[in-house]
């Protein structure tokens, strides 16, 4: 079991592998695929075997997983397959055009492996301290990324990413420091006591007050790379000047990696404070990031950026599902972050086609992408309104069930706000998507040397899409099984 | 560190080395050349280096007699060194002109935000009597003075120092309030930041060399 552990946070390094030999974007990318169908194969593996024999604990709580850990594993591990399978057409034709150097490919797949590896390390471990240098790590990595192409634009999206993310998560490294001060009277003495499963047995003994700051800072800190507003500043730009598959890691992943050290630090406050504080907390924050999420959607122009702020916007629901609370409203927000993760990823992935193809970023200067590329446009059209939380995809269900919630923890003011802000975003979203696929075509060249290039771009698109649907109709029993318990764990 | 009270040696130099440290952070916060900033930074490193050995000393502890000499060795030799040479040096900067309010304006913030950092850390949060209730609050002020200056300084390099000086302030906080912190974790803190602070200057001469050739480019088209 340690060693499908090991396997799987180790196992996208085969692309920085294979970029330290020299290969070029595709035979890389395509390294960094298995690498990542390994670690997607070792996730479902480890989760099999966590539902049998439970939490697997090991070197002093440095390696942890329970079932909350494997979920994640498993979405970040599947999300970071479909992005690796999108890099190989997105860097190839980079390369090929001559927009990106070979040493820039290099430097992307060197990154990329790492950036994957850092996020995956973060669930399968238990001590919160490393937990913080894990993800401060992924932050430095994926900067990188987001700086790739070296123009003025990237380069300074790369600095605000950099310099705000480091301050935000050195505020959570203040809240888990708090965090253990107030465990004081457990005399913490070991590298046991600092890690979660022991802290969250022990939360009766910890001092209200100091956890009450701690739970706080640990919002503020690690929200700041969920993305919630107001410390979602940052994330816009960065995801804006990424290579499209790298952006889709960013969203999908990264800010996922940072709601789930969220939920931990939330489990720890529940138990102690009870539900008032927390949910407040993360009530004002989630809604605060789907308003501003929502309001910025409603301009259009560069469309990475619509897609970016439809992730504040999710984040945002996904933090109002766990303000909500209960296992509905756990259920929920698990759901959602699994839904996202998928929808986003195709949808970055499919803007990525459409940048190579138009040349452009900007959502005035593409139209009749449905007839120019059936399975990009028609990606992208699903996508959007999947990602909007139409039926019958995954999101719908994950948005009634958190709306659900809502109305069953009395006051119907917070779902009905809820629903009236994602009918907005409805909207302002549909309106630009809409008028990128539908219109009259543009004739553009395909940007892939050859057809197989093509198809692995349309692969990852088919493949998310596909998951999206059958989570839209049916969760399969594994999955019910793994998210129950993932909600046992942390109540 | 509930062992340790104000009264002791150590904790009353750790609350010199707590004082010490905030006077370096408002100086920084009050220069304007770089070449100080940086200067200002290793200052305050040396000073969090003293305070993790005093720490060592009360405790016994081994480990955080590494982490002071690690502390020495990378945050008040080896960035400020690196940062003089691979920046300020190479990129011929001296003074910084782009800052968003003036001098006065933010010293007086900063007065402002320390005592704001007094007032929030309450005995009910940290009880009278212990170093933590006296050294926390110092370094509150470092964190919300380092932040500060990143918010006034628009000049990369200024909001550098600005996150280097909130690491410190988090240190200083660190070692009072939680003396047990496995080495390891203590060691990824270190590499995350020597990472971070690479790949930060990185960007600093790339960001400083793109603006420097766009500015060129606007010149030469207003001539033609």
């Amino acid at each position: 079991m340690i060693a499908l552990a090991v396997l799987a946070a180790l196992g996208p390094l085969t692309g920085p592998f294979a970029a330290a030999c020299g290969a070029r974007a595709r035979v890389a990318g395509l390294a960094q695929a298995a690498g990542a169908a390994v670690a997607l194969g070792c996730a479902v593996a480890l989760l099999v075997m966590l539902l049998h024999h439970g939490p697997l604990l090991a070197w002093n709580g440095f390696l942890y997983v329970d079932a909350l850990g494997g979920f994640f594993l498993l979405t970040v591990s599947g999300v970071t397959l479909l992005a690796a399978l999108g890099s190989v057409g997105y860097l190839g034709a980079e390369e090929q055009r001559g927009e990106l150097s070979r040493f820039q490919v290099r430097l992307y797949f060197t990154f990329f492996g790492l950036f994957a590896s850092f996020m995956l390390a973060c669930f399968e471990t238990g001590n919160l301290g490393l937990l913080f240098v894990l993800v401060e790590a992924s932050t430095l990595a994926s900067v990188a990324l987001v700086g790739l192409e070296g123009r003025a634009r990237s380069l300074e999206a790369a600095w605000k990413y950099v310099i705000i993310s480091s301050l935000g998560v050195t505020i959570a490294l203040v809240g888990t420091l708090f965090l253990f001060y107030s465990a004081s009277a457990l005399h913490l003495g070991s590298n046991l006591g600092l890690t979660w499963p022991f802290l969250f047995a022990h939360a009766h003994a910890l001092a209200p007050q100091s956890l009450r700051l701690a739970f706080l800072l640990a919002v503020v800190g690690y929200g700041t790379k969920v993305g919630l507003v107001p410390m979602h500043t940052w994330l816009p730009d960065a995801h804006a000047e990424a290579p499209s598959p790298a952006s889709a890691m960013l969203s999908a992943a990264l800010l996922n990696t940072g709601m789930y050290a969220v939920i931990r630090f939330l489990a720890i406050a529940r138990a102690r404070l009870g539900d008032t504080y927390p949910r407040a907390v993360l009530l004002s924050f989630g809604f605060a990031s789907i308003i501003v999420g929502a309001l910025f959607m409603v301009r259009r122009g560069n469309f990475k950026r619509l897609f970016a702020y439809s992730s504040v916007e999710h984040m945002g629901i996904i933090a109002v599902a766990l303000g909500f609370g209960g296992v509905l409203g756990l259920y929920g927000a698990l759901l959602q972050v699994l839904n996202h993760a998928l929808a986003k990823s195709v949808l970055f992935l499919s803007s990525g086609d459409v940048s190579l193809r138009y040349r452009t970023r900007e959502a005035e200067k593409v139209s009749g992408v449905l007839a120019a590329v059936p399975v990009t446009g028609g990606a992208l059209l699903l996508g959007s309104f999947a990602v909007l939380g139409s039926p019958p995809f995954g999101l719908f269900l994950s948005e009634l069930t958190i709306v659900r919630a809502g109305f069953a923890r009395g006051s119907p003011v917070f779902p009905l706000l809820l629903l009236a802000l994602l009918g907005l975003a409805f909207v302002a979203f549909a309106r630009t998507t809409a008028g990128m696929v539908t219109g009259p075509p543009v004739a553009t060249p395909s940007p892939y040397g050859d057809r197989g290039s093509a198809a692995l771009t349309a692969a990852p698109l088919v493949i998310g899409m596909a998951a999206l649907l059958v989570l839209g109709l049916w969760i399969p029993a594994g999955l019910d099984e793994v998210i129950r318990r993932s909600i046992a764990v942390i109540t | 560190m509930q062992g340790l009270s104000s009264s002791s040696t150590a904790g009353v130099l750790l609350d010199l080395c707590g004082v010490l440290m905030l006077l370096l952070a408002f100086a920084c916060l009050a220069s304007k050349l770089f070449n100080r900033y940086v200067a200002y930074y290793g200052a305050q490193s040396v000073v969090l280096s003293f305070a993790a050995a005093t720490t060592a000393v009360a405790f016994h502890s081994a480990e955080l007699w590494i982490l002071a000499a690690l502390t020495l060795a990378i945050k008040g030799i080896a960035i400020p060194v690196a940062a003089r040479r691979l920046l300020v040096r190479r990129l011929a900067l001296k003074r910084d002109t782009a800052m968003s309010t003036g001098l006065s304006t933010s010293l007086i913030a900063g007065g402002a935000l320390t005592a704001f950092a007094y007032l929030v850390i309450r005995p009910a949060l940290l009880p009278h009597g212990t170093v933590a209730a006296a050294v926390v609050p110092l370094s509150t002020a470092v964190i919300l003075l380092g932040a500060l200056s990143m918010v006034v300084r628009r000049h990369t390099i200024g909001q550098l120092v600005g996150w280097l000086i909130v690491e410190n302030g988090v240190f200083l906080g660190g070692i009072t309030l939680v003396s047990t912190f496995p080495f390891i974790v203590e060691a990824g803190i270190f590499l995350d930041l020597v990472a971070g602070v690479l790949m930060m200057v990185v960007f600093v001469s790339g960001l400083t060399r793109q603006l420097a050739g766009a500015s060129a480019e606007e010149l030469r088209e207003l001539r033609g």
